[in-house]
């Protein structure tokens, strides 16, 4: 079935965010926090960032074949 | 991560995997999003090439109806005011496909900016995670193996 790319990249992104959640249970040591503010924090931000505008992209490139159509 | 005794060994047990799941869930989000991003170039090349068959239908419209009205007006007293319309349609119809096809390309320009800050990500930084959590996985087991062998 196909399904737009942002929903996909949504999708990812809520599963990474929740094995994270499952290991940060368990991980909660100073490594653990560099991790976070380092490598964790700026990918779900950067991530929201590209999927909100891919999203919009997404929704323009729809509506511009929609409006279009003869 | 601290641990000792047997209660330790469980804990540390759940830290491995939990973490490995973490990691593996990395691993997967980089190769989808890498997808993800191919697939967005191909929707947008294919909505400019819909829109550029769609200019090519109309112009060709256009200039057929074009015609036809020339032809209309060079005979004698005709009523053209149907041709006339044909023009004007055909005339609205690639106007506003053009239209579209700015905005589209103007979209997609701003688009690129985001989604190149993003692509490093996913080539550069992601892969110094995915390597750290490796790297920690590892340690994790290592002392697991010791930690076996002195019990």
């Amino acid at each position: 079935m196909h399904t737009r790319p942002d929903r996909d990249g949504q999708e990812q992104l809520r599963l990474a965010g929740a094995a994270w959640e499952e290991a940060a249970q368990y991980w909660q040591d100073e490594v653990a926090r560099r991790f976070e503010t380092g490598h964790w924090t700026p990918l779900v931000q950067q991530s929201r960032t590209y999927l909100e505008a891919l999203r919009d992209l997404m929704d323009l490139l729809e509506t511009a074949d929609r409006d279009t159509e003869f | 991560m601290a641990w000792g005794g047997s209660e330790g060994t469980n804990r540390v047990h759940a830290d491995i995997d939990a973490l490995k799941g973490f990691h593996e869930a990395l691993v997967r989000f980089r190769h989808v999003q890498r997808s993800v991003a191919e697939r967005s170039d191909d929707e947008i090349e294919m909505t400019r090439a819909s829109l550029a068959a769609k200019a090519s239908h109309w112009q060709a419209r256009l200039e057929q109806s074009q015609a036809e009205f020339d032809a209309c007006r060079a005979g004698p007293g005709a009523d053209c005011s149907g041709y006339a319309r044909a023009v004007e349609e055909a005339g609205d119809w690639l106007d506003h496909i053009r239209r579209w096809q700015q905005r589209v390309d103007e979209a997609a320009g701003e688009f690129r900016g985001t989604a190149g800050a993003f692509w490093d990500l996913l080539q550069d930084d992601l892969p110094r995670a995915e390597s750290l959590l490796q790297a920690l996985i590892a340690d994790l087991e290592a002392a697991r193996r010791v930690q076996a062998g002195a019990s």
